[in-house]
């Protein structure tokens, strides 16, 4: 047997770009379903264990799906704004913690998340570098924004505008870096955390500016009647909030109606996530603005489209392998066919029709060891990176 | 005999460490408690007892209302397990800052539908949100001492949901402090009572829920205590005379002895009704409160 081994070694050896073809043919077809089954296994987990430690998400009536992936991940998409009131109304019942949402600005290419430091508490971010959050437009980077951006505590970040032709649209804030957090292998790493006001302020909705009173430029002001001053647009607001300019920095109006994104609402207990839940369920649904929703049964929808999709690409890969297999036994035949004067001569030095089928054999198990060995390795490679992996691949 | 003497000291010192011991571990589950201003300090320090380590870290001499905390103060308050808010829009700095929600105890929310609206100041038009004023509420809420005693229970419900172990002794002491508070107040409703409707006036706005609570027929003008006023505030002021005949100006403060002469000259008493919203220098919130109904006794006499 080993010298039937050996002979057929130096077969595939001597015939190595026709062995290497074969070993690649049946490496892929054994290491795509099971790598796709790998990483889908390691998507589900990661995408179920955010949205299971997140009870129950309050926002605007409409996709239940944008809201989530908005709320969780931190998506592009962003759910129709809601107000402050929400976070109110969810604090009235005493039934729940609310923890406000702003995900819809950008800072360099990562997502802003206006919130308070309850979600620090509530998802036990860890501060590794500088401090927490603390006045108005200091900003805590996640881990890998971090390292992207190359920014450390101290550093400063500038917003981005919503859009790139916004040329009369409020001006990009320049935030103090205060802190960078330990990494948590989540969307959070991705993210630039702020105070809810400070999101506002990006929003142009708090800002701050020179006393109007004390405004001795007559082109700063448009009208001066009735106790109210006009400003022109020439009035120029601060565009970095600092020690000095902090106290001219005015909310205008109720913060209740300062808008949000969504509201993660934490409650105390079983019974009081249902009555909360209930209380959004009202006789006249058409008065309801607002939907609450358990993100772990949206997310368990969003997984099953994706298992039907699955089947669909199993289904695929069966036939192709079908088709690949039945190519691999036609080259396995044809190069029989080829090879018939070589079996001949072996013939005739004295070989048993069972030694050449031995030796074909032989080339067979080398050829498919190999491919069981490469689909080992590759398959390890997987399961060893499989969470950057589902990250880069499908949660961004 | 000595082996006795040697075992009784070891006996002795490890008594002692047990006690340390249990201090330190006393001392550790402490609640740390913060305040925004000195009467919310003082409630819970008297509703809490030693269950609470309440701390109003603001600087003597700083009206807490507009003082604006260090990094390491706000960092100091983002630890607490409670912050004690007095809202009515009071702290202008919080707003300005990061604070967990979760901690923070609103404690007159139970009367906000009550609070009393300044009118507007200037107001603007710029930028996306349009015309907008700078109105304001007024602040001073603990003034009417029955909404402090609001005040005092909206603290005692923060500290039970954290201790609900001791609901019992806080509620007791509470009840105590309530006490005080309301015969306090029915005290000055007493005092304000005899005289109603007798003009008065005060140096600065933030008598509104002492004046509505009490019936006290007050106007304001925007002095300080120890600055002299502008010869155009004095002519203001004798305007407002000519309408508002009041014999008695209230200050927050010892007014300076230039302001006294000159306000007795045009026939103005002055005398301290105490806001007490830093810590005073010697005594405590209610015996400030009681002065100043001693001080309302003479203007309402």
């Amino acid at each position: 047997m080993i010298d039937s081994l050996y002979v057929a070694w130096r077969y595939v050896t001597f015939n190595w770009a026709r062995s290497l073809t074969l070993i690649a043919c049946v490496t892929l077809i054994a290491v795509l379903p099971l790598s796709l089954e790998l990483l889908l296994d390691e998507s589900e987990r990661q995408l179920l264990a955010r949205a299971e430690t997140t009870p129950l998400i309050v926002g605007a009536k409409g996709s239940s799906l944008d809201l989530t992936m908005n709320s969780l991940y931190f998506g592009d998409t962003v759910p129709e704004l809601i107000s402050m009131a929400a976070v109110e109304r969810v604090s009235e019942t005493d039934l729940a913690l609310p923890i406000p949402l702003s995900v819809r600005f950008q800072a360099r290419g990562f997502r802003v998340v206006g919130t308070n430091l309850d979600y620090f508490d509530y998802r036990g971010l860890r501060i590794a570098e500088g401090r927490n959050l603390g006045l108005l437009g200091d900003c805590v980077l996640g881990a890998r924004a971090a390292a992207e951006l190359g920014l450390a505590p101290g550093d400063s970040l500038l917003s981005s505008p919503e859009t790139l032709f916004d040329l009369a649209g409020v001006y990009p804030l320049k935030m103090r870096v205060a802190g960078v957090l330990a990494p948590t292998q989540s969307a959070d790493d991705l993210a630039v955390f702020v105070d809810v006001k400070t999101a506002w302020v990006i929003q142009g909705l708090v800002h701050g500016h020179q006393d109007l009173r004390d405004v001795t430029d007559p082109t700063l002001v448009m009208d001066r009647s009735d106790g109210t001053v006009t400003a022109t647009a020439k009035l120029a607001q601060y565009t970095e909030i600092s020690p000095e300019n902090i106290d001219s920095f005015h909310f205008h109006g109720s913060a209740a109606d300062y808008p949000i994104t969504s509201v993660i609402a934490v409650p105390r207990d079983e019974k009081a996530a249902a009555i909360l839940r209930g209380r959004y369920v009202s006789v006249d649904a058409e008065a309801e603005t607002q939907q609450i929703l358990v993100p772990g049964e949206v997310i368990q929808d969003l997984l099953e489209n994706i298992f039907r999709i699955k089947s669909v690409l199993d289904a695929v890969i069966v036939v192709v392998g079908t088709a690949t297999v039945l190519a691999l036994t036609l080259v396995f035949a044809l190069s029989l066919r080829l090879r018939q004067r070589e079996m001949q001569t072996n013939f005739k030095l004295g070989c048993s029709r069972a030694t050449i089928a031995r030796l074909l054999g032989a080339e067979i198990v080398i050829i498919l060891t190999a491919s069981a060995l490469l689909t080992g390795l590759l398959l390890a490679m997987v399961t060893h990176y499989d969470e950057p992996l589902v990250r880069a691949l499908f949660i961004h | 005999m000595p082996d006795v003497k040697h075992t009784a000291s070891l006996l002795a010192i490890a008594l002692l460490l047990i006690l340390a011991q249990l201090r330190t571990a006393e001392a550790e589950d402490r609640l740390q408690v913060y305040a925004v201003n000195y009467p919310l300090a003082y409630f819970a320090e008297r509703i809490a007892g030693d269950l609470a380590e309440v701390r109003f870290p603001a600087p003597a001499d700083v009206d807490p209302a507009f003082w604006m905390p260090d990094a390491d103060t706000i960092t100091a308050y983002q630890a607490a397990d409670l912050i004690l808010l007095n809202g009515a829009d009071y702290a202008k700095w919080i707003p300005k800052v990061s604070l967990p929600r979760s901690r923070l105890v609103d404690t007159s929310r139970g009367f906000k539908d009550a609070y009393i609206r300044q009118p507007a100041g200037v107001s603007h038009n710029h930028g996306p949100g349009g015309e907008h004023a700078h109105g304001g509420v007024a602040f001073t809420t603990w003034l009417d001492l029955s909404q402090a005693a609001q005040q005092a229970e909206a603290i005692a419900q923060a500290l039970t949901r954290k201790r609900p172990a001791a609901k019992e002794r806080i509620e007791r002491n509470l009840q105590v402090l309530q006490s005080e508070l309301l015969a306090l107040n029915e005290r000055i409703a007493e005092i304000a009572g005899a005289n109603p409707g007798r003009p008065l006036l005060a140096s600065h706005p933030i008598y509104q829920y002492l004046a509505r609570r009490y019936g006290l027929n007050l106007r304001s003008v925007m002095w300080e205590p120890d600055v002299l006023p502008s010869e155009r505030q004095w002519a203001e002021l004798k305007g407002i005379l000519s309408k508002h005949p009041a014999k008695w100006m209230l200050w927050e403060g010892t007014p300076a002895e230039e302001n006294v002469a000159r306000l007795r000259a045009l026939g103005l008493a002055s005398n301290v009704l105490d806001p007490c919203a830093n810590r005073p220098e010697t005594g405590d919130f209610l015996s400030v409160m009681s002065d100043n109904a001693k001080n309302l006794e003479q203007v309402f006499q």
